[in-house]
C-alpha cells in the first residue's frame, strides 16, 4: 500500500545500528513512531559480525559463522575492536578465523579467493604465461567480475588468488550490508544513522568507525556510546513517556515499578559476547551524566560458551573415551580445533534455549571428534551452577564501578540490562539479590535489541532538530566535560525535620548545569504562613544493624540460625544537611490554596535562584539568587 | 516544560520558636511594592554559597540533552525556552491538524440504526437498501468510494460478530454484519453499484404536471427534478436547468442536451431469478431471454418517460414563451419603426399602448402556440393510433397465419408460377416483379385475417392465370379503401 504523503513525512527514515564486536542489530522507527529492531533478509535480528570468503562466494552475517569450522582461515571475525588501531597495538593471535597479517599500518587479513582473470585483453591468459593478478587490496568484488558487453570470451576458469582486506574495509563491507537490509525494509534509504560504539573507544577509533561507515554510503549522524543508547532506549528520566510505554522494571518492593523518578542514579550492565561494560550514570530529567564506568575483558557470552563447551567436552570424553581438551590453544591439534569450532556453534543454540525456556536444553554434534557423536543436555539449574562464577564476576564488577563513583549500592535506583548475554534469568536473579529489593533490575526491553533501539531513537531526535540548530553544534557541547552540581540542595521544614537530615532533596548532585527543578508542596488546610529553610546537603548511607536479639525473638525455635549470627545490616540512603543557604517565608493570601510551588535553578557558574509562590499565582513570586 | 514533583509531606505553619535564619547575605528579593504590602514575602540568604560545580562527562544523547543544547546554543533562559517550545508545539499541532483536516467524514456511519434495519435478513440482500445499511442514506448515488469505505469500516467496527459475542447482548447474530458486507460489496463494484443506482427506490421519481406549475415557480420545481435525472447521464457535467432569466442560448443548450440524453440506466437489478434448485439449462436460458427482453422494455420505457417529461416541460416553459414574445416584439418594433417615422420619440401614452399591445400579442402568441401544440398533439396521437392499429393488425395476422397456413408464400408462389401475370413467353421485368411482391405484402398487411385466408384459398384453387389475378385484384380494391396503393393489381 502506498502511504500518503503526510504519513511519510511524519515518520522519518532513520536507522540505529548496534555494532558489536560479535553481533550487530539494526532498528528503525516504525509507523507509530516507536523504534523497533528489525530482522535482515535472512530473518536474523542478531546479525553475526563475520565475513567469510569461500571461493567465489562471500558470506556476510550469520551465514559466515558455520564457515569457521572448515574455512576458518578465510573467515573474518572480531574485527570491530581493531578499528583505529595499528597492527602493533592489537593482539594478533587468532585461534579461529583469519589471521591478521603484519601490514604497514592498519591491521588487515589475507584470504584465499577465486577471482576471474581480469580482462580478456591478454589472449594467453589460459596459457598461464602471464602473472596472476596482483592481490593489491581490491576493495570491491565488483571489480573482479567480467565486464559484460564484450565479445564472448572463451570460458575461463576462476583462478585462486590471495586477497588482502584491511579492517576498515571489512567494516565498510559489513556495515553496508546492514544499511542495505534497513533500506530494503524501509523502502527508502535512511536519511540519518546513529551507530553505537563501546564506551572505551578512543577518539581515533570513533573517527575510524565514522569514516568506514561513511565509505559504505551511510549518512552518520553520531557515533553513540552504548551506555547512552541504552539510556535513550529506555527513556530514562522521561517520566511520562517511560510509564506510558511500560518500560519500567519490576522490583520486589517499593514504588519504582509504577513510577519513574525524575532524577535517578542508574547502573547500566552491558554484557556482550566478549566483554562486560558497567556504567554508573546520573539521569536528571533525561540528561545523562557519566559518574563512572568500567570494562571487563573476556567476560561475556563467550564465557558461558566456554563453560558449556567444557561441560559437554567432559561429558563427551566420559561417554566415548575420546580425549578432548577445550579450550584450545594455538598448539592444539587440528582435530581439537575443529571439534571446538563445531561445539561452539552447537552450544550457541543450547545457550539460547537455556535463556528462552526453563526446560532442559540439548546439545548435539555429529562426529565431534574421531567420528564420535555428542548428544547431551543441560538444565537451567545445572547451568546456573556452572555459571555462578561468571554471575559473581559481573556483580563484583558492578560493585566496583559503583564504588568508583563514590556511591553505595543502596543509592542505586535502577539497574538496566543490555547485551544478549544478560538474557539469562540466572544473571538477573543474581543481580537483584546483590542490589536492594527496591531497586529494579530492568530488562523490559529485549536486552539484545535495546542498544539498536536507543540508536534509532537518537537518530530520530537528531533528525527532528529545529531548523536553526546543526547536529555538529549540538553534539560538540558534550565533547568536553560540563559543570555538574556537586552537592544536593534540599529543604528543611522547621518542626518536621529529625536529626540533621533534609526533608526532601530538590536538586540532587551530579546534574548537568544549568538545571531547574520545581516541586509542589502540599499545604495543610487553614495554614496562613509557611516557612522552610533551603540547605545544601551531603549524600550518605545510614547503616542500621538489626539486633540479633530481635531476630531470635522472632524465631525462637530456629536451630539453624548459626549462619545468621552475624548482625544483618540495613543500609538506607540519606541526605544530611551541611550548609544553610536560605530561609523562606510565604504568607498565604488565598486560603483555598492547597499547595505552594518552589523552584530552584542552578546556573552554570553555580549561581542559585530560588522562587516560591502559591499555586496559580506565579506572577506574585519573588526571585532571589545566591 | 518544567515537570513538577509533589513532595510527600505537608507544610504547616512554622513552630513559634522558629525564626528565619539570620540574614546577613546579599538579598535581592524582587517583590513588587504593591504586593509587598500584602504578602510578607521574605527571602534571606546566608553568607555561604553553594559548593563549586564539578566537571563531569555528559552523554550527548536523548531529547533532554538536545533541549539543553538548544537553550545553550540559542542563548535562551528556561522561561524563554519554555515559551519557544510551547509556541513550536502549538504551531506543529496546528499544522498537523491542518494537514490532517478534521476527522475524515465525521459522524459518517456512526448513527444509530433503525431497529427494523438491524433485524433485516441477510438472505434478502437483494431487497435491502445498501445505502441505508451503510448509513449513507443521505448521500446515495453521490457517495464517493472513500465515504463508502469509511462508513463500512465504522459499521464493521460496531457490528462485527466478535464484538457482539463479547458485548452486553452476548448474541451471536451476525445477520446485520452480513448485510453490511453485502452492501459494501455491491457498492464498491462500479458495475453492481450502477445496477443498484438505476433502480434506487429511495429516490422519488415524481414529476409534477407542467401545466399546473406556476410560471414563477417553474425553475424551482423542475431544476431539482432535472438535477435528479441528470445522475443517469453518461456525459457529465449536465447543464443545469437554469434560472428564470437564463439566456435563450442556455435554455436551448439545455433542451438540446436532454433530447440527446445518453443514459446509463439499466434494469438488471429487476431480473427475475431462475427457481432455486433448478439447474435445467433450458429453463435458465429461457429466463435469461425473458429477463433480457424485460430489461430492453424497461429501458425503452424509461427513455420514453424521459422524453415525454422533457416534452412536457419544454411545452410550458415560461422562458420559451418569453423568448418568442421578445422575438415577436422585436419584429413588431422593426415593423412599427418602418411604418412610423424613424427616431420619432413616442409619447408616454403611445409607449404604454404599445407595451399593452405587446403584452397582448405575447399572450396571444403563447395561446396560439399552446393551441398549436395541442393540435399537433392530437394529430400526432391520431397518427400514432393508426400506426398502432396497423402494427396490431400485422401482429394478429402474422399470428393467425402462422397458426393456420403457410403465410403469404402460397399466394406469392401462385403469382410467380403465373409468370407474374405477364403474356406467355415474356419475361417479367425486375421492376414489375418487385412491385407485385411489395403490393402483395401491403395487401396482406391491410387485409383482415379472414379476408386473406379467403383470398389465399381462391388463389390456390385457381392455380394460375387470370382467376387468381382477379381474386387478388378484388381484395386489393378492398385494401385500397383502407389506405393501400396498388398499381399492378387494379
Amino acid at each position: 500500500m502506498i502511504l500518503p504523503e503526510t504519513a511519510l513525512s511524519s515518520r522519518p527514515a532513520v536507522l540505529g545500528i548496534n555494532f558489536g564486536q560479535s553481533y550487530a542489530s539494526i532498528a528503525v522507527i516504525g509507523k507509530e513512531g516507536h523504534a523497533s529492531c528489525i530482522a535482515n533478509e535472512d530473518g536474523e535480528r542478531q546479525i553475526a559480525c563475520a565475513i567469510s570468503y569461500n571461493g567465489e562466494e562471500v558470506y556476510i552475517g550469520n551465514g559466515a559463522k558455520p564457515q569457521l569450522v572448515k574455512n576458518g582461515n578465510n573467515t573474518i571475525i572480531g574485527f570491530r575492536n581493531l578499528l583505529g588501531h595499528t597492527y602493533d597495538e592489537v593482539d594478533h593471535t587468532a585461534v579461529f578465523g583469519a589471521p591478521l597479517i603484519p601490514s604497514s599500518k592498519t591491521p588487515a587479513y589475507t584470504v584465499d579467493v577465486l577471482v576471474m582473470p581480469p580482462a580478456p585483453s591478454a589472449p594467453s591468459t589460459r596459457a598461464g604465461s602471464t602473472a596472476p593478478p596482483a592481490p593489491s587490496a581490491p576493495s570491491t568484488r565488483a571489480g573482479s567480475t567480467a565486464p559484460s558487453g564484450a565479445a564472448t570470451p572463451a570460458p575461463r576458469e576462476p583462478e585462486a588468488t590471495k586477497k588482502t582486506i584491511s579492517v576498515p574495509e571489512v567494516t565498510t563491507l559489513f556495515l553496508s550490508t546492514l544499511f542495505q537490509s534497513a533500506s530494503d525494509f524501509l523502502g527508502v534509504s535512511p536519511s540519518g544513522t546513529v551507530i553505537s560504539c563501546p564506551a572505551w573507544f578512543s577518539a581515533e577509533q570513533r573517527e575510524a568507525l565514522k569514516t568506514a561507515a561513511a565509505k559504505a554510503g551511510i549518512p552518520v549522524l553520531q557515533i553513540l556510546e552504548e551506555t547512552a543508547a541504552v539510556l535513550v532506549g529506555y527513556r530514562v528520566g522521561l517520566t511520562k513517556e517511560r510509564q506510558e510505554l511500560a518500560l519500567l522494571g519490576q522490583p520486589e518492593e517499593g514504588h519504582k515499578g509504577e513510577r519513574e523518578d525524575r532524577d535517578k542514579t542508574v547502573v547500566v550492565v552491558d554484557l556482550g559476547e566478549t566483554s562486560l561494560n558497567v556504567a554508573v550514570c546520573k539521569t536528571g530529567e533525561g540528561e545523562y551524566v557519566k559518574l563512572a564506568q568500567g570494562r571487563e575483558l573476556n567476560l561475556g557470552g563467550k564465557s558461558f560458551d566456554d563453560l558449556l563447551c567444557q561441560h559437554f567436552a567432559k561429558e563427551f570424553t566420559k561417554k566415548t573415551k575420546v580425549a578432548l581438551t577445550i579450550p584450545c590453544t594455538e598448539s592444539s591439534s587440528q582435530a581439537d580445533k575443529r571439534a571446538e569450532a563445531k561445539l561452539r556453534l552447537a552450544v550457541e543454540h543450547t545457550k539460547r534455549s537455556l535463556s528462552a525456556s526453563s526446560g532442559a536444553a540439548t546439545c548435539a554434534v555429529e562426529s565431534l571428534k574421531d567420528g564420535m557423536d555428542l548428544s547431551g543436555s543441560i538444565n537451567r539449574m545445572r547451568f546456573d551452577g556452572l555459571a555462578a562464577s561468571v554471575y559473581r564476576k559481573v556483580a563484583d564488577k558492578a560493585k566496583a564501578v559503583i564504588a568508583e563513583a563514590g556511591l553505595d549500592i543502596c543509592q542505586i535506583d535502577e539497574v538496566l540490562l543490555a547485551g544478549a548475554s544478560t538474557l539469562f534469568p540466572g544473571l538477573a536473579a543474581h543481580l537483584s539479590l546483590v542490589f536492594p529489593p527496591t531497586t529494579p533490575v530492568t530488562s523490559a526491553l529485549d536486552p539484545s535489541e535495546v542498544i539498536a533501539i536507543g540508536c534509532a531513537l537518537q537518530a530520530l531526535h537528531l533528525s527532528q532538530l529545529p531548523a536553526e540548530l546543526k547536529v555538529e553544534d549540538v553534539l560538540r557541547l558534550a565533547e568536553s566535560p560540563v559543570d555538574t552540581t556537586a552537592a544536593p540542595i534540599g529543604i528543611v521544614v522547621p518542626g518536621q525535620s529529625n536529626d540533621d537530615l533534609l526533608n526532601a532533596v530538590v536538586v540532587p548532585s551530579g546534574l548537568a548545569l544549568p538545571v531547574r527543578r520545581r516541586v509542589e508542596i502540599p499545604v495543610a488546610q487553614g495554614t496562613e504562613k509557611v516557612a522552610f529553610e533551603v540547605w545544601e546537603g551531603k549524600d550518605e548511607v545510614k547503616v542500621d544493624v538489626l539486633d540479633k536479639a530481635e531476630k531470635t525473638a522472632d524465631d525462637e525455635d530456629d536451630e539453624y540460625s548459626d549462619e545468621e549470627d552475624e548482625p544483618e545490616e540495613v543500609r538506607t540512603p540519606i541526605t544530611k544537611k551541611t550548609t544553610l543557604l536560605a530561609g523562606l517565608e510565604l504568607a498565604l493570601t488565598d486560603k483555598s490554596a492547597k499547595s505552594v510551588l518552589f523552584e530552584v535553578m542552578v546556573q552554570k557558574g553555580g549561581k542559585v535562584d530560588l522562587r516560591l509562590w502559591q499555586s496559580g499565582k506565579e506572577s506574585e513570586a519573588a526571585v532571589a539568587s545566591i | 516544560m518544567a515537570s513538577v514533583v509533589t513532595l510527600p509531606f505537608q507544610l504547616t505553619a512554622p513552630p513559634a520558636e522558629w525564626s528565619k535564619p539570620s540574614a546577613t547575605g546579599k538579598i535581592s528579593g524582587k517583590s513588587l511594592p504593591i504586593f509587598s504590602t500584602f504578602f510578607q514575602m521574605t527571602l534571606t540568604c546566608s553568607l555561604c554559597c553553594v559548593t563549586a560545580p564539578v566537571k563531569r562527562t555528559l552523554y550527548a544523547a536523548g531529547p533532554s540533552y538536545i533541549s539543553a543544547a538548544r537553550r545553550q546554543l540559542l542563548n535562551r533562559t528556561f522561561e524563554q525556552d519554555d515559551e519557544a517550545t510551547h509556541e513550536h508545539r502549538q504551531a506543529q499541532a496546528e499544522k498537523a491538524q491542518a494537514e490532517k483536516g478534521e476527522e475524515l467524514y465525521p459522524g459518517l456511519g456512526e448513527e444509530v440504526e433503525d431497529p427494523a434495519l438491524l433485524k433485516m435478513d441477510a438472505k434478502e440482500w437483494k431487497k435491502q437498501d445498501h445505502y441505508a445499511v451503510l448509513g449513507l442514506g443521505d448521500f446515495r448515488y453521490t457517495a464517493t468510494e472513500d465515504q463508502i469505505r469509511v462508513a463500512h469500516r465504522r459499521k464493521v467496527l460496531r457490528h462485527h460478530p466478535d464484538k457482539k459475542a463479547s458485548g452486553s447482548t452476548g448474541t451471536n447474530d451476525d445477520s446485520f454484519f452480513k448485510c453490511i458486507q453485502k452492501a459494501f460489496e455491491t457498492l464498491l463494484n462500479p458495475e453492481t453499484r450502477r445496477q443498484f443506482d438505476s433502480v434506487d427506490r429511495a429516490i422519488e421519481d415524481f414529476v409534477p404536471n407542467a401545466k399546473t406549475v406556476k410560471p414563477e415557480e417553474y425553475c424551482d420545481v423542475y431544476g431539482p427534478i432535472f438535477a435528479r435525472e441528470a445522475r443517469f447521464s453518461k456525459k457529465q457535467p449536465v447543464p443545469s436547468f437554469g434560472a428564470m432569466d437564463a439566456t435563450k442560448q442556455e435554455v436551448e443548450a439545455f433542451y438540446d442536451f436532454w433530447y440527446n440524453f445518453d443514459s446509463w440506466r439499466s434494469f438488471e437489478a429487476l431480473d427475475k431469478e431462475v427457481n432455486e434448485g433448478s439447474d435445467s439449462r433450458d429453463e435458465k436460458r429461457y429466463m435469461e431471454k425473458k429477463n433480457k427482453a424485460e430489461r430492453a422494455r424497461l429501458k425503452k420505457e424509461d427513455n420514453t418517460r424521459l422524453r415525454e417529461m422533457v416534452d412536457m416541460v419544454l411545452a410550458s416553459d415560461p422562458r420559451i414563451k418569453r423568448f418568442r414574445a421578445e422575438e415577436k416584439a422585436a419584429r413588431d418594433a422593426k415593423k412599427g419603426a418602418a411604418a412610423g417615422g424613424k427616431g420619432k420619440p413616442l409619447t408616454l401614452a403611445q409607449k404604454k399602448a404599445e407595451e399593452a399591445k405587446k403584452a397582448e400579442e405575447a399572450k396571444k402568441a403563447a395561446e396560439e402556440a399552446k393551441a398549436k401544440e395541442a393540435e399537433e398533439k392530437v394529430s400526432r396521437e391520431a397518427a400514432k393510433k393508426a400506426r398502432d392499429a396497423a402494427k396490431k393488425n400485422l401482429k394478429k395476422w402474422k399470428k393467425a397465419s402462422c397458426s393456420f397456413f403457410r403465410g403469404p408464400s402460397a399466394v406469392t408462389n401462385v403469382v410467380s408460377e403465373s409468370n407474374y401475370f405477364q403474356p406467355e413467353g415474356q419475361t417479367p421485368s425486375a421492376s414489375t416483379v418487385e412491385k407485385q411482391l411489395t403490393e402483395l405484402d401491403t395487401l396482406f398487411e391491410l387485409l383482415e385475417v379472414d379476408e386473406s385466408r379467403e383470398m389465399k384459398d381462391v388463389v390456390e384453387k385457381a392455380g394460375k392465370g387470370d382467376v387468381a389475378r382477379d381474386a387478388i385484384k378484388a381484395k386489393a380494391s378492398i385494401a385500397a379503401g383502407r389506405g393501400g396503393q396498388f398499381e399492378e393489381f387494379v
